[in-house]
């Protein structure tokens, strides 16, 4: 039984084009994250001694866990990949749901990490409190983590909802109807997993030796 | 679509692989290299990032089209970068008159 639209030639057809829009997609997000990587490299350029004083406050321990969560998050999202195509509707569901659990696992650690900034006084806007001859950089710094995590946090909220969204559909459509949709979410996944494994270093592990 | 398809065993050994990278990163940190930390840190972030894409999200095995949209990404992020540093490396910046000079002298281009 095929599953594809009109326009479409054959499934697979349906799938390639499903995936080039959503490489497309995700090359329109590279640019999102762009210019807030290169405000960070521009930073770290005028304010290093000042980056590498800020990045120390930030808590490596969960900033750790939390790429080992998304690492393995991502493996189950290529599991999911690997068995709907493969049409095991059960173990699609089941990785689908593994990848979106991992994904709140990293939500709720960056939530606690969150408040204890919160209580350090290293967010910026609300009685922020650095040494004074770094002040000014240190600002910059938590300007640029806060958007950066919080953009990140926002893309994996779609993401995990996107998983949960379909492993729900996968109780009453089959994996072959919904290969397309679990696999360009995986694309979306994996990408949003990309991201973190650049911020980890550059916002966790400036001069951690000091 | 099923020639597309990795074994499962192969997505588990890139996983792993990912965790000692990440291991790796971790611990090149607390040991001093100088500038080296930094590149280190990026030239792992960047094998990292090429694992996922070529395995995760089977880049390896896309079409012309698919690779073409993924190159397009890298290209225009690397112009940003470009164009910008740029400007940011080889233009003198000079303090603004009201800024005091405490906060000018935190600015190295403003020394």
């Amino acid at each position: 039984m095929s599953s594809h639209a009109a326009h479409f030639e054959s499934d697979s057809h349906r799938h390639e084009t499903a995936e080039l829009g959503m490489w497309v997609f995700l090359a329109t997000e590279l640019m999102f994250f762009g210019p807030l990587l290169l405000g960070y490299a521009v930073g770290r350029e005028m304010y290093g001694q000042a980056f590498a004083a800020a990045s120390r406050h930030t808590d490596v321990v969960i900033g750790t866990i939390n790429t080992a969560v998304l690492l393995t998050s991502s493996l189950f999202m290529a599991l999911a990949a690997a068995a709907v195509r493969s049409d095991r509707t059960r173990m699609t569901m089941r990785c689908l749901l593994l990848t979106a659990a991992l994904g709140v696992v990293f939500l709720v650690l960056k939530g606690f990490e969150y408040l204890s900034e919160w209580q350090e006084h290293l967010v910026p806007w609300a009685d922020f409190r650095f040494e004074p001859r770094l002040r000014q950089g240190a600002g910059y710094f938590y300007y640029l983590y806060f958007a950066m995590t919080g953009l990140h946090a926002l893309h994996l909220t779609i993401g995990i909802v996107a998983s949960i969204v379909f492993a729900l559909r996968l109780r009453v459509n089959s994996a072959r109807a919904l290969a397309s949709q679990v696999g360009v979410t995986g694309l979306y996944w994996h990408f949003v997993d990309m991201i973190w494994v650049f911020l980890y270093p550059i916002l966790y592990l400036v001069e951690r030796h000091g | 679509m099923n020639a597309r398809q990795d074994p499962v065993s192969r997505l588990v050994w890139i996983w792993l692989t990912l965790l000692v990278l990440l291991a790796v990163t971790t611990a090149s940190a607390y040991v001093d290299l100088g500038a080296g930390n930094s590149i280190a840190n990026l030239i792992i972030a960047a094998a990292k990032a090429a694992l996922i894409a070529l395995f995760f999200m089977h880049l390896r095995r896309s079409d012309a089209t698919v690779r073409v949209a993924a190159g397009a990404a890298l290209l225009f992020l690397f112009f940003l970068a470009f164009l910008t540093f740029g400007d940011y490396l080889t233009r003198p910046m000079h303090p603004a008159p009201w800024r005091s000079p405490q906060e000018s002298t935190l600015n190295p281009h403003a020394v």
